[in-house]
């Protein structure tokens, strides 16, 4: 029962980088955009679904505190820096894109070629485009900080036997940077697929395959370091699991890469996906079976088992989450296929 | 500093800033349920105008609820690790529920509201807002139980110092649950009626374009209000009946507290004064019960809808403006009551405030304290000028429910006036 409710924790935490990193990858991309329309472009893109995908990851730590509250109190505490810099990023994404075009009357939204910071138009066109520095910046965070907080589970934390984790140095590591750093490429790649999807013409494919070499020289860099750390090292307990997953990852940025190439952005925007959801899938099987691995005392090293809810918990959540874990998925499901599709001027604008 | 005080403090301030926003979503989107239901039923454009207007306040308001909604979830990890680890078993149990069934729903189905518009048939159209509603009030009843095990803690067994769940649906039955839950959702209630009816009163008093309009809000918003201060004061002092009683350290008599205290103090050391809370907290009940019956007569303008002498004579008009705020402060009074009054417990009489705090320096606990504080009092008031603003500008052609192919009301280079 444990491990059910474990994979489904990771299922969910996938689907939020899945989903959550095409936000944040679009967000990153928003550097990239010319001017206020094409900025404008890439918010209705993602509009939708942007409050859809994020609260995978409510559910996620939800899934998290009632079935494994001994994990949530220590992972979470224990990664505290890293997951306090990524809930940061979190909420300055959710305010702002929700907030950039609030104080905008829809005669300069839909125009937006107010310039002239004088005119009270022009002043809050320049407000928005505070808030989408914002959005830049909180994704670039979130997208470190999640990145950290994987690094800083394959790398492990410094648990004793009474269940607290000592101090918060241990997170800053070159392991870790390595990790943020890599995630940050990947979402930034995803991001590209999934507007090289949504949006008309080819840039956002063209930036995408330039972005993939990045992020396998940002995999190839993370391996290495991680092989070099002896905390890593001594943290995976599968590397045998490991290394297909690995293979995969590259495999799937390699066919992503080829397949905005070659004008092929849903197949790109399918292999990024994966590539996003991989990273769970390795740490999740690497450290098994510990969900929280201890550098300081092995046998105080949470396992799976350990970590989950007593059984009359997981009981009463099983039973809600037959019915439920379905239902959820269906809205989503339901709301990809209103929305789906290329946008077009008839797309509407409302971020 | 003390990690355990900062831990409280950020706690507090995190709840508050949430808490504000909370209660106007629920209570406005009860309003807007009906603004819509009306629309769809009526076809009448006034709904239409009155729907995609306060729809725009709604989600202006939401973007706060869910930005601090996020950040309390990740707070009982980071901050509070001993209540995961002592009580998680049960108090994780409806969390998990409400993020599950409540949270989740409510942004995937808002979500397709907002962007529905035109693209969906008007029957599944007002049905997600429904949806949004139910799963709204979900999330009040879940996080309402969570919090009144908290209160009260039933349905478990203590084995080796860890609370194992025997009972879930003692939880539902919780005697400090029911009652609560009806204050709290009524006092939602009134929090959206009064803000309609002030927001509606200030355009009004400006006379603004929209006249028909805002006459129809503040009518729905005087009722609303009307009906939330009955509801609010009835499920109010139905507690009093029974909270001496299983909070005798927060409400009972002196005997039964002085009772309670030391035997407290026998079970988890020290002496029973440690065991009561600080003597200051019967000063919000009172001013929150003060603002009550003051915001109270907001009936008597009821019967001032004849010929519109609730517009025409205007002094009603100026009352409702100033009362607009009050609700939030009751709201936040009586919130300090019910948490702080069961101090030094985080759950009563079970686990005490300073062994559920995350074991971890106090400079890491400032850091975080700070940083978070100084980012969502930003966030909140960036809403706040935000939320005038929409309120300002009136129900002209707000960006929600615009015909995408709809030609714009204006030369798109115009400069705005300087106050629209």
């Amino acid at each position: 029962m444990a491990t059910i409710w474990y994979g489904l924790l990771g299922l969910f935490f996938a689907a939020y980088l899945v989903l959550g990193g095409y936000d944040y990858g679009s967000g990153l991309l928003l550097a990239r955009a010319r001017d206020s329309a094409d900025r404008r472009a890439v918010l209705t893109a993602v509009g939708p679904f942007f409050l859809g995908n994020e609260v995978w990851l409510v559910a996620a730590v939800g899934i998290l505190f009632g079935a494994f509250p001994m994990l949530e109190g220590e992972l979470l505490s224990g990664l505290y820096p890293a997951v306090a810099l990524a809930l940061a990023g979190v909420l300055v994404v959710t305010a702002a894109v929700q907030l950039r075009s609030r104080s905008l009357s829809p005669a300069v939204v839909v125009a937006s070629r107010a310039r002239d910071a004088t005119t009270t138009a022009g002043k809050r066109v320049h407000g928005r485009a505070a808030w989408d520095r914002a959005i830049i910046g909180g994704s670039a965070l979130a997208a470190l900080g999640w990145g950290a907080v994987l690094g800083g589970l394959l790398q492990g934390v410094p648990l004793h036997a009474d269940g607290h984790v000592e101090g918060v140095g241990h997170i800053v590591t070159p392991f870790a940077a390595a990790c943020a750093v890599t995630l940050l490429t990947l979402v930034a790649v995803h991001g590209a697929a999934f507007l090289a999807l949504r949006l008309p013409g080819v840039g956002h494919a063209r930036i995408g395959r330039r972005l993939v070499p990045w992020a396998l020289a940002a995999i190839a860099a993370t391996t290495a370091v991680g092989l070099l750390s002896s905390r890593v090292r001594d943290a995976v307990q599968r590397p045998a699991a490991a290394v297909p997953l690995l293979c995969l990852l590259v495999a799937a940025l390699v066919v992503a890469g080829g397949a905005l190439a070659r004008g092929r952005p849903g197949v790109g925007f399918a292999a990024t996906s994966v590539a996003l959801a991989v990273p769970i899938a390795l740490v999740g099987v690497a450290t098994w079976p510990y969900a929280l691995v201890s550098t300081v005392d092995p046998a105080a090293s949470l396992t799976v088992a350990d970590a989950a809810a007593s059984g009359p918990t997981l009981r009463l959540l099983s039973w809600l989450a037959v019915p439920l874990v379905p239902a959820l998925l269906s809205f989503q499901v339901m709301s990809w296929w209103i929305f789906r599709g290329r946008i077009d001027g008839r797309a509407p604008v409302y971020w | 500093m003390d990690p355990l005080l900062l831990a409280r403090l950020q706690f507090a301030t995190t709840t508050s800033i949430h808490f504000l926003f909370v209660l106007v979503t629920l209570g406005l989107v009860t309003l807007l349920v009906y603004l819509q239901t009306a629309w769809f039923l009526t076809r009448k454009p006034v709904y239409e105008r009155l729907t995609r207007f306060w729809g725009t306040f709604y989600l202006v308001n939401y973007a706060l609820g869910i930005t601090t909604g996020i950040v309390m979830e990740f707070q009982f990890g980071l901050n509070w690790s001993g209540l995961s680890r002592y009580v998680g078993n049960v108090f994780g149990a409806p969390l998990a529920i409400e993020t599950l069934v409540a949270f989740f729903l409510e942004s995937t189905l808002l979500g397709m509201w907002i962007f529905g518009w035109h693209r969906l048939r008007r029957g599944a159209h007002l049905a997600l807002l429904y949806g949004v509603a139910i799963t709204a009030y979900a999330s009040a009843f879940w996080i309402l139980v969570a919090n009144s095990w908290l209160q009260h803690p039933v349905g478990y067994e203590a084995r080796e110092g860890i609370a194992h769940l025997t009972d879930f649906g003692a939880l539902l039955t919780n005697q400090a649950f029911g009652m609560a839950f009806g204050h709290v959702v009524s006092a939602a209630l009134t929090t959206g009626g009064f803000l309609v009816a002030g927001i509606s009163a200030w355009q009004l008093i400006r006379r603004a374009p929209d006249y028909e309009a805002f006459r129809k809000s503040l009518r729905i918003g005087v009722v609303t209000a009307s009906i939330g201060t009955s509801l609010v004061m009835g499920f109010g002092f139905a507690q009093f009946g029974y909270l001496g009683t299983i909070q005798p350290t927060k409400f009972g008599n002196d005997e039964d507290k002085a009772a309670a205290a030391a035997d407290f103090a026998a079970r988890f050391g020290g002496s029973p004064a440690d065991y009561l809370p600080p003597t200051w907290v019967g000063a919000p009940l009172g001013f929150m019960i003060l603002i009550a019956f003051t915001l109270m007569w907001v009936w008597v303008f009821i019967p001032f809808f004849y010929r519109d002498w609730i517009i025409r004579l205007k002094l009603p008009l100026y009352l409702l403006l100033i009362a607009t705020p009050l609700p939030f402060v009751a709201a936040i009074l009586g919130w300090l009551f019910r948490e702080v009054g069961r101090q030094p417990f985080v759950v009563y009489g079970l686990l005490r405030t300073e062994d559920a705090v995350t074991d971890t320096s106090g400079a890491v606990m400032l850091t975080s304290f700070v940083g978070f504080t100084v980012l969502l009092l930003g966030l909140a008031v960036a809403d706040w000028v935000l939320l005038a603003r929409v309120a300002h500008r009136g129900t002209a052609d707000p960006a929600l429910g615009r015909r995408p192919d709809e030609p714009l009301p204006e030369p798109a280079d115009r400069p705005e006036p300087a106050l629209a």
